[in-house]
């Protein structure tokens, strides 16, 4: 599946109001739910905290992609937030991240999961898609920018 | 004689797309009497590079693995099945690593004249044309490749077909 008919405007926050990782989880997980993609979003803020507790998603070059398998959800979703400011989310490489993918499948769905986060990673290798995503100031945007890349 | 088409190998991932392409694979392979090889493929390389990127921690790796490794199972089996009901015998290949490499591989190893899979999805960004990997696997294929459309009227062959 692609990038693309995963990320819909409804699902894109940009800029993140949050200034902590959980609470970028909080307010992710809040937009799939008005986005009408959940049910349960303690359910999910779980799951995404048990992932977390293994190790972080936070990665390299302001990147963090929050991801779990659970029950809660019937389809592979995701939510993107941008925080322009940086946030620190216990990054590998120690500094802030400023694109939030959150993933989340269900378990049937792992060839869909694992496609998702491999797209992801490879979109993110290039240095001027990160830094115009996290330029980006509207939804629209980042829409484009996806559609462009 | 032999025919233009004697053995057929069709390229299923789990999708509604690649299983209408069975079910095609399955009516073609009995009207020309071409053998018929069914292969899923567990992208071992995806997972590989999620764990060196850091995406995926090892006790993921190796959950997702055995996920992918049951879903092989699992669609073999079914187009196994749907090709029994068909009065149809297939060879079912398990595999895993790179798939437009070990489907090349295949094609060369069996000696398949037609590659069969489903239909793509909308290209919809850049990225998508070069990342889709029954995309990869048609450009690569050194074979003819059949790209199976319009799933209702392929249901409605499979279905009321002979």
């Amino acid at each position: 599946m692609a990038l693309i008919d995963l990320i819909t405007r409804d699902v894109v926050k940009v800029p993140l109001e949050s200034t902590s990782k959980e609470d970028v989880f909080h307010e992710l997980v809040d937009l799939l739910l008005k986005a009408g993609k959940i049910s349960d979003p303690d359910k999910i803020y779980d799951a995404l905290i048990s992932r977390e507790q293994l190790f972080s998603t936070a990665l390299e070059d302001g990147i963090a992609i929050p991801h779990a398998k659970t029950e809660y959800v019937d389809s592979l979703i995701m939510a993107l937030g941008i925080a322009p400011q940086g946030i620190d989310a216990d990054a590998l490489d120690g500094k802030p991240s400023h694109l939030f993918f959150l993933i989340l499948a269900p378990p049937s769905q792992s060839g869909q999961h694992i496609e998702a986060l491999t797209e992801i990673a490879r979109a993110t290798k290039s240095s001027s898609f990160r830094r115009l995503l996290m330029t980006s100031r509207t939804p629209d945007e980042v829409l484009e920018l996806i559609v462009d890349s | 004689m032999s025919g233009p088409i004697e053995r057929i190998l069709v390229y299923i991932d789990g999708t509604e797309e690649s299983l209408t392409a069975a079910q095609y694979a399955i009516m073609l392979s009995k009207s020309v009497g071409a053998m018929l090889y069914g292969t899923f493929i567990v992208n071992t390389h995806a997972l590989n590079d999620l764990l060196k990127s850091h995406i995926f921690v090892e006790s993921e790796q190796v959950e997702y693995q055995r996920d992918l490794e049951e879903d092989a199972g699992k669609y073999l089996n079914h187009f196994e099945t749907m090709a029994a009901s068909k009065g149809i015998s297939v060879q079912i290949l398990q595999e895993s690593g790179i798939v437009h490499v070990k489907l090349k591989e295949m094609i060369r190893e069996y000696d398949i004249d037609l590659l069969v899979v489903g239909e793509l999805s909308r290209i919809r960004s850049r990225r998508d044309e070069f990342l889709n990997e029954t995309e990869r696997a048609m450009r690569n294929a050194p074979c003819s490749v059949l790209v199976v459309k319009d799933e209702d009227r392929v249901w409605d062959l499979f279905e009321h077909g002979r």
